[in-house]
Protein backbone atom coordinates (compact mmCIF):
# COMPACT_ATOMS: atom_id res chain seq x y z
CA UNK A 1 0.00 0.00 0.00
CA UNK A 2 1.16 3.31 -0.68
CA UNK A 3 -0.07 6.54 0.85
CA UNK A 4 0.42 9.83 -1.25
CA UNK A 5 -0.57 13.25 -0.58
CA UNK A 6 -4.61 13.16 -0.34
CA UNK A 7 -5.22 9.37 -1.29
CA UNK A 8 -4.54 6.42 -0.55
CA UNK A 9 -3.47 3.28 -3.13
CA UNK A 10 -3.84 -0.62 -2.75
CA UNK A 11 -2.70 -3.28 -5.18
CA UNK A 12 -5.41 -5.93 -5.22
CA UNK A 13 -4.38 -7.91 -7.51
CA UNK A 14 -3.85 -8.65 -11.08
CA UNK A 15 -2.57 -5.03 -11.85
CA UNK A 16 -5.58 -3.41 -10.08
CA UNK A 17 -4.38 -0.63 -8.12
CA UNK A 18 -7.17 0.52 -5.74
CA UNK A 19 -7.39 4.54 -5.24
CA UNK A 20 -9.04 6.03 -2.30
CA UNK A 21 -8.92 9.86 -2.12
CA UNK A 22 -8.93 11.13 1.26
CA UNK A 23 -10.49 14.28 2.58
CA UNK A 24 -6.95 15.95 2.16
CA UNK A 25 -7.54 15.58 -1.68
CA UNK A 26 -7.81 19.26 -3.51
CA UNK A 27 -9.35 18.48 -6.90
CA UNK A 28 -8.04 22.74 -7.93
CA UNK A 29 -4.71 21.08 -7.87
CA UNK A 30 -4.24 18.76 -10.22
CA UNK A 31 -0.77 19.29 -10.84
CA UNK A 32 -0.14 18.57 -7.22
CA UNK A 33 -1.07 14.65 -7.75
CA UNK A 34 -1.05 13.61 -10.97
CA UNK A 35 3.09 13.34 -11.37
CA UNK A 36 3.58 11.21 -8.19
CA UNK A 37 0.48 9.20 -8.89
CA UNK A 38 1.21 8.21 -12.58
CA UNK A 39 4.58 7.46 -11.15
CA UNK A 40 3.39 5.10 -8.20
CA UNK A 41 0.92 3.42 -10.25
CA UNK A 42 3.70 2.37 -13.07
CA UNK A 43 5.60 1.32 -10.29
CA UNK A 44 3.00 -0.67 -9.12
CA UNK A 45 2.96 -1.97 -13.06
CA UNK A 46 -0.91 -1.21 -12.73
CA UNK A 47 -2.81 -2.15 -15.72
CA UNK A 48 -6.68 -0.99 -14.30
CA UNK A 49 -7.00 2.39 -11.58
CA UNK A 50 -10.14 1.77 -9.62
CA UNK A 51 -11.21 5.41 -8.23
CA UNK A 52 -13.23 4.50 -5.14
CA UNK A 53 -16.48 7.00 -4.57
CA UNK A 54 -17.46 5.59 -1.80
CA UNK A 55 -16.80 8.77 0.38
CA UNK A 56 -17.77 11.39 -2.07
CA UNK A 57 -20.95 12.78 -2.56
CA UNK A 58 -20.69 15.05 -5.18
CA UNK A 59 -18.64 15.24 -8.35
CA UNK A 60 -18.79 19.41 -9.08
CA UNK A 61 -17.19 20.45 -12.10
CA UNK A 62 -14.34 21.28 -10.47
CA UNK A 63 -14.03 17.10 -9.20
CA UNK A 64 -14.84 16.40 -12.45
CA UNK A 65 -12.23 18.08 -14.09
CA UNK A 66 -9.84 16.38 -11.47
CA UNK A 67 -11.48 12.96 -12.50
CA UNK A 68 -11.11 13.83 -16.83
CA UNK A 69 -7.38 14.74 -16.05
CA UNK A 70 -6.12 11.56 -14.02
CA UNK A 71 -8.45 9.58 -16.87
CA UNK A 72 -5.95 11.53 -19.39
CA UNK A 73 -3.02 10.78 -17.68
CA UNK A 74 -4.43 7.56 -17.45
CA UNK A 75 -4.64 6.77 -21.19
CA UNK A 76 -1.40 7.78 -22.10
CA UNK A 77 -0.58 5.56 -19.02
CA UNK A 78 -1.65 2.71 -20.48
CA UNK A 79 -4.06 2.37 -17.63
CA UNK A 80 -7.77 1.99 -17.49
CA UNK A 81 -9.60 4.15 -15.38
CA UNK A 82 -12.91 2.75 -13.91
CA UNK A 83 -14.92 4.53 -11.12
CA UNK A 84 -16.34 2.55 -8.57
CA UNK A 85 -18.92 2.93 -5.70
CA UNK A 86 -21.02 5.93 -7.52
CA UNK A 87 -23.85 6.79 -5.13
CA UNK A 88 -26.68 7.45 -6.89
CA UNK A 89 -27.45 10.46 -5.91
CA UNK A 90 -23.90 11.11 -7.22
CA UNK A 91 -25.06 9.60 -10.60
CA UNK A 92 -28.14 11.23 -11.31
CA UNK A 93 -26.31 14.74 -10.39
CA UNK A 94 -23.41 13.97 -12.51
CA UNK A 95 -25.90 12.98 -15.29
CA UNK A 96 -27.20 16.04 -15.60
CA UNK A 97 -24.54 18.43 -15.68
CA UNK A 98 -22.18 16.03 -17.84
CA UNK A 99 -22.17 17.43 -21.84
CA UNK A 100 -20.12 14.37 -23.25
CA UNK A 101 -19.67 10.94 -22.89
CA UNK A 102 -17.18 10.64 -19.45
CA UNK A 103 -13.43 9.20 -20.40
CA UNK A 104 -13.48 6.79 -17.69
CA UNK A 105 -15.69 3.88 -16.94
CA UNK A 106 -17.71 2.80 -14.08
CA UNK A 107 -18.46 0.34 -12.05
CA UNK A 108 -21.25 -0.85 -9.34
CA UNK A 109 -18.28 -1.91 -7.10
CA UNK A 110 -14.85 -3.22 -6.40
CA UNK A 111 -15.39 -6.94 -7.54
CA UNK A 112 -17.65 -5.52 -10.81
CA UNK A 113 -14.87 -3.64 -11.94
CA UNK A 114 -11.88 -6.40 -11.27
CA UNK A 115 -13.95 -8.21 -13.73
CA UNK A 116 -14.67 -5.86 -16.51
CA UNK A 117 -12.77 -7.41 -20.00
CA UNK B 1 -91.66 55.01 23.72
CA UNK B 2 -91.36 51.63 21.92
CA UNK B 3 -90.09 52.59 19.01
CA UNK B 4 -86.53 54.29 20.75
CA UNK B 5 -86.44 51.13 22.94
CA UNK B 6 -86.04 48.81 19.26
CA UNK B 7 -83.48 50.95 18.05
CA UNK B 8 -80.94 50.95 20.86
CA UNK B 9 -80.58 47.10 20.14
CA UNK B 10 -77.91 45.74 18.29
CA UNK B 11 -78.26 44.01 14.77
CA UNK B 12 -77.02 40.52 16.79
CA UNK B 13 -79.64 41.08 19.18
CA UNK B 14 -82.51 41.71 17.12
CA UNK B 15 -81.21 38.73 15.36
CA UNK B 16 -81.23 36.43 18.01
CA UNK B 17 -84.33 37.26 19.45
CA UNK B 18 -85.61 36.70 16.12
CA UNK B 19 -84.39 33.16 16.01
CA UNK B 20 -85.37 32.30 19.60
CA UNK B 21 -89.51 33.39 18.91
CA UNK B 22 -89.41 31.06 16.20
CA UNK B 23 -86.43 28.69 16.72
CA UNK B 24 -88.48 25.34 16.86
CA UNK B 25 -89.75 26.38 13.25
CA UNK B 26 -86.46 27.37 11.84
CA UNK B 27 -84.51 24.08 13.35
CA UNK B 28 -87.27 21.85 11.56
CA UNK B 29 -87.24 23.52 8.48
CA UNK B 30 -83.04 23.02 7.80
CA UNK B 31 -83.78 19.94 9.19
CA UNK B 32 -86.25 19.01 6.76
CA UNK B 33 -84.05 20.44 3.79
CA UNK B 34 -80.87 18.62 5.14
CA UNK B 35 -82.77 15.06 5.19
CA UNK B 36 -84.31 15.75 1.06
CA UNK B 37 -80.75 16.82 0.33
CA UNK B 38 -78.65 14.26 2.20
CA UNK B 39 -80.47 11.33 3.51
CA UNK B 40 -81.62 10.73 -0.45
CA UNK B 41 -77.74 9.77 -1.15
CA UNK B 42 -77.70 8.22 2.04
CA UNK B 43 -74.79 10.50 2.93
CA UNK B 44 -75.80 11.78 5.95
CA UNK B 45 -78.29 9.84 8.70
CA UNK B 46 -81.13 11.31 10.00
CA UNK B 47 -79.31 11.76 13.29
CA UNK B 48 -76.46 13.54 11.77
CA UNK B 49 -78.31 15.81 9.87
CA UNK B 50 -80.16 17.02 12.97
CA UNK B 51 -77.13 17.14 15.32
CA UNK B 52 -75.87 19.05 11.78
CA UNK B 53 -78.78 21.47 12.36
CA UNK B 54 -78.48 21.92 15.59
CA UNK B 55 -74.74 22.62 16.17
CA UNK B 56 -75.04 25.33 13.49
CA UNK B 57 -78.00 26.99 15.12
CA UNK B 58 -76.10 26.85 18.64
CA UNK B 59 -72.63 28.36 16.42
CA UNK B 60 -74.34 30.85 15.08
CA UNK B 61 -75.95 32.26 17.99
CA UNK B 62 -72.78 32.30 19.83
CA UNK B 63 -71.38 34.24 17.41
CA UNK B 64 -74.27 36.62 17.61
CA UNK B 65 -73.72 36.72 21.11
CA UNK B 66 -70.36 37.32 20.99
CA UNK B 67 -70.46 41.22 20.95
CA UNK B 68 -72.83 43.61 18.86
CA UNK B 69 -70.74 43.64 15.86
CA UNK B 70 -69.62 40.25 13.97
CA UNK B 71 -65.95 40.11 14.43
CA UNK B 72 -64.41 37.85 11.41
CA UNK B 73 -61.25 37.54 13.83
CA UNK B 74 -63.63 36.21 16.31
CA UNK B 75 -63.31 32.55 17.42
CA UNK B 76 -66.82 32.37 17.54
CA UNK B 77 -66.68 33.18 13.79
CA UNK B 78 -63.79 31.10 13.28
CA UNK B 79 -65.70 28.01 15.17
CA UNK B 80 -68.79 28.48 12.80
CA UNK B 81 -66.24 28.68 9.73
CA UNK B 82 -65.03 25.33 11.03
CA UNK B 83 -67.91 23.65 11.39
CA UNK B 84 -68.70 24.45 7.72
CA UNK B 85 -65.11 23.24 6.58
CA UNK B 86 -65.90 20.00 8.75
CA UNK B 87 -69.40 19.69 7.38
CA UNK B 88 -68.22 20.38 3.50
CA UNK B 89 -65.13 17.81 3.68
CA UNK B 90 -67.68 15.37 5.35
CA UNK B 91 -69.51 15.80 2.15
CA UNK B 92 -67.41 15.68 -0.45
CA UNK B 93 -65.62 12.40 1.09
CA UNK B 94 -69.04 10.70 1.09
CA UNK B 95 -69.27 11.97 -2.66
CA UNK B 96 -71.93 14.32 -1.88
CA UNK B 97 -72.33 17.28 -4.42
CA UNK B 98 -70.75 20.36 -3.37
CA UNK B 99 -73.27 22.00 -5.41
CA UNK B 100 -75.91 21.05 -3.38
CA UNK B 101 -74.38 21.66 -0.02
CA UNK B 102 -73.66 25.14 -1.49
CA UNK B 103 -77.53 25.28 -2.20
CA UNK B 104 -77.92 23.78 1.65
CA UNK B 105 -76.43 26.71 2.74
CA UNK B 106 -78.09 29.31 0.81
CA UNK B 107 -81.08 27.69 1.90
CA UNK B 108 -80.32 28.10 5.40
CA UNK B 109 -80.05 32.00 4.97
CA UNK B 110 -82.97 31.52 3.02
CA UNK B 111 -84.96 30.72 6.32
CA UNK B 112 -83.34 33.71 8.05
CA UNK B 113 -84.79 35.51 5.55
CA UNK B 114 -87.93 34.23 5.60
CA UNK B 115 -88.56 34.82 9.16
CA UNK B 116 -87.88 38.56 8.65
CA UNK B 117 -90.03 38.96 6.33
CA UNK B 118 -93.41 37.84 8.33
CA UNK B 119 -91.79 40.18 11.22
CA UNK B 120 -93.34 43.80 10.97
CA UNK B 121 -92.22 44.61 14.26
CA UNK B 122 -89.01 45.75 12.12
CA UNK B 123 -88.19 48.55 10.97
CA UNK B 124 -86.62 49.07 7.06
CA UNK B 125 -82.74 49.54 8.62
CA UNK B 126 -83.04 47.37 11.04
CA UNK B 127 -84.36 44.79 7.83
CA UNK B 128 -81.33 46.27 6.09
CA UNK B 129 -78.75 45.70 8.77
CA UNK B 130 -79.72 41.89 9.63
CA UNK B 131 -79.68 41.34 5.59
CA UNK B 132 -76.15 42.64 5.20
CA UNK B 133 -75.12 40.77 8.45
CA UNK B 134 -76.54 37.49 7.27
CA UNK B 135 -74.99 37.96 3.92
CA UNK B 136 -71.75 38.76 5.13
CA UNK B 137 -71.56 35.63 7.49
CA UNK B 138 -73.10 33.47 4.83
CA UNK B 139 -70.74 34.85 1.65
CA UNK B 140 -67.59 34.03 4.03
CA UNK B 141 -69.15 30.55 4.81
CA UNK B 142 -69.81 29.73 0.90
CA UNK B 143 -65.76 30.85 -0.01
CA UNK B 144 -64.44 28.72 3.11
CA UNK B 145 -67.23 26.03 1.83
CA UNK B 146 -65.43 26.51 -1.77
CA UNK B 147 -61.83 26.73 -0.66
CA UNK B 148 -62.41 23.52 1.05
CA UNK B 149 -63.86 21.59 -1.77
CA UNK B 150 -60.51 22.93 -4.01
CA UNK B 151 -58.33 22.06 -1.63
CA UNK B 152 -59.47 18.74 -1.67
CA UNK B 153 -59.71 18.56 -5.35
CA UNK B 154 -56.24 19.03 -5.87
CA UNK B 155 -55.21 16.92 -3.46
CA UNK B 156 -56.63 14.28 -4.85
CA UNK B 157 -55.03 15.48 -8.55
CA UNK B 158 -51.82 15.57 -6.32
CA UNK B 159 -52.35 11.92 -5.16
CA UNK B 160 -53.16 11.09 -8.73
CA UNK B 161 -50.68 12.27 -10.57
CA UNK B 162 -48.03 10.68 -8.27
CA UNK B 163 -49.56 7.54 -8.54
CA UNK B 164 -49.63 7.88 -12.33
CA UNK B 165 -46.06 8.64 -12.01
CA UNK B 166 -44.96 5.60 -10.53
CA UNK B 167 -47.97 2.79 -12.32
CA UNK B 168 -46.47 4.71 -15.88
CA UNK B 169 -42.80 4.14 -15.21
CA UNK B 170 -42.73 0.58 -13.69
CA UNK B 171 -38.44 -0.97 -12.94
CA UNK B 172 -38.82 -4.48 -13.02
CA UNK B 173 -36.33 -6.64 -12.42
CA UNK B 174 -36.90 -9.73 -15.37
CA UNK B 175 -33.82 -11.63 -14.53
CA UNK B 176 -31.16 -11.50 -11.87
CA UNK B 177 -29.63 -7.90 -12.83
CA UNK B 178 -31.69 -7.02 -15.63
CA UNK B 179 -33.95 -4.40 -15.13
CA UNK B 180 -36.83 -3.49 -17.56
CA UNK B 181 -37.79 0.50 -17.31
CA UNK B 182 -40.89 0.78 -19.97
CA UNK B 183 -41.45 4.71 -20.71
CA UNK B 184 -45.23 5.18 -21.90
CA UNK B 185 -46.47 8.81 -23.05
CA UNK B 186 -43.86 11.76 -22.69
CA UNK B 187 -40.64 12.55 -21.08
CA UNK B 188 -40.75 15.77 -19.20
CA UNK B 189 -38.09 17.11 -16.70
CA UNK B 190 -40.39 16.36 -13.58
CA UNK B 191 -40.85 13.04 -14.52
CA UNK B 192 -37.02 12.45 -15.97
CA UNK B 193 -36.01 13.24 -12.57
CA UNK B 194 -38.26 10.72 -10.49
CA UNK B 195 -37.45 8.05 -12.87
CA UNK B 196 -33.62 8.31 -12.81
CA UNK B 197 -33.74 8.66 -8.93
CA UNK B 198 -36.20 5.60 -8.82
CA UNK B 199 -33.95 3.42 -11.60
CA UNK B 200 -30.34 4.50 -9.95
CA UNK B 201 -31.95 3.23 -6.57
CA UNK B 202 -32.76 0.20 -8.08
CA UNK B 203 -29.06 -0.33 -9.78
CA UNK B 204 -27.91 -0.27 -6.77
CA UNK B 205 -30.39 -2.22 -4.39
CA UNK B 206 -30.15 -5.08 -7.30
CA UNK B 207 -26.88 -4.58 -8.11
CA UNK B 208 -28.33 -4.80 -11.66
CA UNK B 209 -25.84 -4.75 -14.50
CA UNK B 210 -27.90 -4.06 -17.41
CA UNK B 211 -31.40 -1.34 -17.85
CA UNK B 212 -33.55 -2.04 -20.49
CA UNK B 213 -34.93 0.99 -21.52
CA UNK B 214 -38.63 0.66 -23.50
CA UNK B 215 -39.66 3.47 -25.42
CA UNK B 216 -42.74 1.65 -27.34
CA UNK B 217 -45.04 3.88 -25.69
CA UNK B 218 -43.03 7.40 -26.13
CA UNK B 219 -45.51 8.51 -28.71
CA UNK B 220 -43.07 11.96 -29.93
CA UNK B 221 -39.90 12.25 -29.38
CA UNK B 222 -38.37 16.00 -29.20
CA UNK B 223 -35.00 17.55 -28.67
CA UNK B 224 -36.19 17.91 -24.59
CA UNK B 225 -37.04 14.34 -24.33
CA UNK B 226 -33.97 12.67 -26.19
CA UNK B 227 -32.04 14.91 -24.04
CA UNK B 228 -33.54 13.47 -21.07
CA UNK B 229 -33.26 9.83 -22.64
CA UNK B 230 -29.39 10.42 -22.79
CA UNK B 231 -29.21 11.79 -19.62
CA UNK B 232 -30.85 8.74 -18.54
CA UNK B 233 -28.50 6.48 -20.20
CA UNK B 234 -25.78 8.06 -18.86
CA UNK B 235 -27.09 7.84 -15.70
CA UNK B 236 -27.42 3.89 -16.29
CA UNK B 237 -23.98 4.46 -17.14
CA UNK B 238 -22.03 5.86 -13.89
CA UNK B 239 -23.54 3.58 -11.54
CA UNK B 240 -21.87 0.84 -14.10
CA UNK B 241 -24.51 -0.77 -15.61
CA UNK B 242 -25.14 -0.64 -19.66
CA UNK B 243 -28.27 0.65 -20.75
CA UNK B 244 -30.00 -0.76 -24.04
CA UNK B 245 -32.51 1.14 -25.58
CA UNK B 246 -35.37 -0.62 -27.19
CA UNK B 247 -38.85 0.00 -28.77
CA UNK B 248 -37.79 2.88 -31.54
CA UNK B 249 -40.73 2.77 -33.97
CA UNK B 250 -39.91 4.45 -37.68
CA UNK B 251 -41.60 7.68 -36.72
CA UNK B 252 -38.97 8.08 -33.34
CA UNK B 253 -35.85 7.06 -35.52
CA UNK B 254 -36.98 9.82 -37.81
CA UNK B 255 -37.49 12.34 -35.77
CA UNK B 256 -33.54 11.29 -33.91
CA UNK B 257 -32.05 11.66 -37.25
CA UNK B 258 -33.26 14.51 -37.80
CA UNK B 259 -32.57 16.38 -34.52
CA UNK B 260 -28.91 15.01 -34.93
CA UNK B 261 -29.20 13.25 -31.73
CA UNK B 262 -25.75 11.41 -31.45
CA UNK B 263 -27.03 7.90 -30.53
CA UNK B 264 -24.23 5.92 -32.06
CA UNK B 265 -22.70 4.71 -28.25
CA UNK B 266 -25.97 3.37 -27.20
CA UNK B 267 -27.11 0.13 -27.74
CA UNK B 268 -30.43 -0.05 -29.61
CA UNK B 269 -32.28 -2.89 -30.50
CA UNK B 270 -35.71 -2.67 -32.43
CA UNK B 271 -38.09 -4.40 -29.70
CA UNK B 272 -38.15 -5.50 -26.34
CA UNK B 273 -37.58 -8.79 -26.99
CA UNK B 274 -34.61 -8.26 -28.84
CA UNK B 275 -33.21 -6.05 -26.00
CA UNK B 276 -33.65 -9.05 -23.71
CA UNK B 277 -31.17 -11.49 -26.19
CA UNK B 278 -28.40 -8.72 -26.11
CA UNK B 279 -29.14 -8.56 -22.06
CA UNK B 280 -28.63 -11.80 -21.62
CA UNK B 281 -25.81 -12.47 -24.21
CA UNK B 282 -24.08 -9.22 -22.27
CA UNK B 283 -24.17 -11.76 -19.36
CA UNK B 284 -23.34 -14.31 -20.92
CA UNK B 285 -26.66 -16.34 -20.50
CA UNK B 286 -28.03 -18.51 -23.20
CA UNK B 287 -31.86 -19.58 -23.14
CA UNK B 288 -32.63 -22.66 -24.53
CA UNK B 289 -35.91 -24.39 -25.22
CA UNK B 290 -36.90 -27.28 -22.66
CA UNK B 291 -36.51 -30.32 -25.73
CA UNK B 292 -33.04 -28.89 -26.76
CA UNK B 293 -31.83 -29.00 -23.42
CA UNK B 294 -32.89 -32.28 -22.61
CA UNK B 295 -30.78 -33.21 -25.83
Amino acid sequence: MAILQGMHLTPIGDGNVLLEPTEALDPGEPDTYLVPLTGTLQQMRARRLLYDLKNVPVIDNLYYAWLESLASMCRISGIDMVLVNMRPATAYALALTMKDNPPFSCALDVNRARNLP
Amino acid sequence: MARIAKSTKSTNQLLIEQMMTKVATISQDIEQRGQSIFGQGNLLTIDEINDYSLEFLELFVLLLQAGEKVDRRSSEHKALRQFFSNFSQQIQIRGGNMEEFVRFIHFMQDVFLNNLEVDSSLDFQQTRAILLLLASVFNDIILDVFHVYLAEKERTIQAQQEELKHTSTPITEIWDGVLTLPIIGTLDSSRTMSVMENMLERIEKERAKVVVIDVTGVQAIDSQVSHHLIQMIRAVGLMGAKAILTGIRPEIARAITSLNIDLSLVSTRATLSEGLKEAFSLLGITVLAADVQRR
